[in-house]
């Protein structure tokens, strides 16, 4: 997917890295407004940031609809104060769409913003789009997701699930965007971006095309430090910026401390970031996450928080080598780690094979060990991962 | 008696059928059509890299492994078949529930499948199958349901619907509207999971659902919780039947009894409402 591999000496540097760059981030943007919001016969205290050049005026947290199709609980965020509606063409095969359209259905047009976005085949390895990957395509799904939403137009659209710069600079559908807005069938147009995304987000800004990204970030990525510069420079050119997979929802290795709260405001310190999309999937969740916006100051406590979890073990080795001399059948367990991180992380089963080979393994491979005596310094399932790549030798 | 040992076996075949999980599938082999590049495996971490965020919906569903395979033919037509793993054949019937559209050209494939243009989706024990075509012209439906049927007879048992879907009364039920949501059932965390089903009766639109726990002291626990969340004035904790006015979905009439708890939402007359409540009751396996 356009990564880089490592070799050993880089991953053992690279995994060895501490996490001082976790809470260093510029001044806090003034630029927000606070407000007081009534719902429910209770007033609230909302932080609002203006989406880059859309003008939009967003609260700091917004809805990610995705996990949910629970009409009330969209409805009871409405009316809590949220915005913003963030769905998907794909989602739930449009169901999703759907229960959005019942919600919505009869309340003023401009009291809320639907996102939503489209996708087009890509080629599974290289991100890339396939033939079918048409304007008319592209439209036609647009289309389908107004009318399952009841609307005329949606507020964002987003190009779904970009990893390449090339697909960015797309030309089918750059050109159903134009046509888009110009048909008034949209009002803001953006990308959405969930691997690669320094590259995506800095080709987004250099494109000049588009108004807002809508990317993950959280400070369990290895390369958050890369994602937050990407931002900072679409942001300064005028960019509107969405965050997502702030934590819940998102995959969490075990064990993990899951300080939701902590995990939201990290990414708020961001003045970059102008709003997150929140999967809540209960109504206790959305009144937590509102909360949020009480004080987006980060405690002592949460910056622990934080802190110890993102020194979790990953799917990566940190390379600390004390495994070494534990095995019975004294397998080089670092290498064999770093091939499980090349097959299910970076997907290159060539250079995991490659590297496999090179390694001089016995003919079995954890076949006949009734238990694995090593005992990995941050807790890793050896035993697991190594059969999880040994298949590459037979191969 | 019937209707207890139909439960209990329908209860013994989920729990056996992830039994066979551990074993491998292989793709099939199709007449005129050969595999493109490698067999790609996604696991939770890297799920989001195939189908973006809507990833998040299927690690609710205990998602374990996808593998998908791509397959060409001399015309440059091309099938891509996803084959999804979820740790129990009921999280698989989940996430299915939750694409499956209710009024979809339904097929004998698995354990229950469909096709619409595009796309033939179906379920076979912990596997939620996904098959597209690209380019494939006017024979899609065959070619996808050839594929659909070949992969079917290589993922092992298809098993079945999870049977206390008919406990659902069947007068007014749209067809193939049944779900079963994995977590945070309503939108609270405390009543878990349940399963639901969509209604039509007299012009009127309303959903019925019912939650499904170990043991009776679950269910009270869940009674108690929920009568606290939503300020009931009834305090008592008993089986038997509930009038409630819940903040988020207004009235609901529910009946709890032994380890199940079922309930309507969205439907205010009261008659058809104990109606309901009553016949579901007769369907479940309570002693």
């Amino acid at each position: 997917m356009g990564q880089k591999l490592i070799g050993r000496r880089d991953f053992m540097k690279s995994t060895l890295a501490g996490f001082g760059g976790l809470f260093f981030l510029p001044p806090f943007n003034t630029k927000q407004e606070i407000k007081l919001v009534e719902a429910k016969g209770k007033e609230k205290k909302f932080i609002y940031r203006t989406l880059g050049k859309t003008r939009l005026k967003l609260p700091v947290i917004n809805m990610g609809v995705m996990l949910t199709d629970n009409p009330n609980l969209i409805r009871a965020a409405l009316d809590s104060g949220v915005l913003l509606l963030d769905t998907a063409h794909g989602y739930m095969q449009g169901r999703n769409e759907e229960t959005i359209g019942s919600v919505i259905k009869g309340r003023p047009r401009d009291s809320f913003y639907i996102a939503t976005k489209v996708g087009l085949p890509q080629n599974r390895t290289t991100g890339l789009y396939l033939e079918g990957a048409t304007t008319e395509e592209f439209l036609k799904r647009l289309d389908i997701s107004l009318k399952r939403l009841g609307l005329d137009y949606v507020d964002i659209l987003y190009q779904h699930g970009v990893s390449r710069k090339e697909s960015v600079m797309y030309e089918p559908i750059l050109k159903a965007f134009e046509l888009a807005k110009k048909a008034g069938k949209i009002r803001f147009s953006g990308v959405s971006t969930h691997s690669n995304e320094p590259e995506v987000i800095d080709a987004v800004t250099d494109s000049k095309v588009h108004d807002v990204i809508l990317t993950a970030y959280t400070f369990k990525q290895k390369h958050y430090q890369e994602v937050r510069k990407a931002i900072a420079r679409a942001s300064n050119a005028g960019l509107g910026i969405v965050g997502m997979k702030a934590v819940r929802g998102a995959f969490q290795q075990q064990p993990t401390t899951r300080n939701i709260v902590a995990s939201f405001k990290w990414i708020l310190q961001d003045p970059n970031v102008h709003t997150v999309i929140a999967g809540f999937t209960t109504f206790e969740h959305l009144e937590t996450d509102l909360a949020i916006m009480n004080d987006l100051t980060l405690t002592e406590q949460e910056k622990m928080d934080l802190q110890k979890e993102a020194s979790l073990p990953g799917l990566y080795c940190q390379g600390c080598r004390q495994c070494l001399g534990q095995c019975t059948e004294k397998l080089p367990i670092p290498d064999l780690m770093r091939a499980y991180m090349y097959t299910y992380d970076y997907r290159n089963i060539a250079h995991a094979q490659d590297l496999i080979t090179s390694l001089d393994l016995p003919d079995r491979v954890c076949e006949d060990c009734s238990f694995c005596r090593v005992k990995c310094a941050i807790g890793f399932n050896v035993l697991k991962k190594i059969r999880d790549v040994a298949w590459l030798k037979k191969t | 008696m019937t209707k207890a040992i139909s439960f209990l076996l329908g209860f013994i075949i989920f729990l056996l059928v992830p039994l066979t999980k551990a074993e491998d599938f292989k793709f099939p082999e199709i007449a005129g059509w050969k595999q493109s590049g490698e067999v790609d495996t996604f696991i939770p971490k890297t799920l989001y890299e195939y189908i973006n965020g809507a990833a998040d919906l299927y690690l609710a569903y205990d998602f374990e492994e996808l593998k998908v395979a791509e397959y060409k033919n001399e015309k440059n037509a091309s099938v891509t078949i996803d084959v999804y793993r979820h740790r129990t054949p009921l999280h698989a019937f989940g996430i299915y529930s939750q694409e499956r559209l209710a009024g979809a050209n339904f097929l004998d494939i698995g354990a229950q499948g469909y096709y619409e243009k595009g796309f033939l989706n179906f379920l076979a024990g912990p596997y939620y199958v996904k098959l597209s075509g690209n380019n494939t012209g006017p024979k899609e439906r065959e070619i996808l349901i050839a594929f659909a049927k070949e992969m079917s007879k290589l993922l092992g048992p298809k098993g079945s619907l999870p049977s206390i879907l008919s406990a659902f009364p069947p007068e007014g039920k749209k067809l193939n509207s049944e779900m079963f949501i994995s977590k945070n059932f309503l939108g609270y965390s405390f009543f878990h999971s349940g399963f639901t089903a969509d209604y039509e009766l007299q012009g009127k639109k309303f959903k019925l659902f019912i939650i499904e726990r170990e043991n009776r002291d679950e269910c009270k626990a869940m009674i108690g919780k929920y009568l606290q969340t939503i300020k009931s004035p009834r305090k008592e904790v008993t089986e038997g039947r509930y009038a409630l006015s819940d903040p988020h979905h207004g009235e609901i009439g529910l009946h709890w009894q032994g380890r199940y708890i079922w309930g309507i939402l969205n439907l205010n007359e009261v008659s058809l409402r104990s109606r309901y409540l009553k016949l579901f009751g007769e369907r479940l396996p309570i002693k």
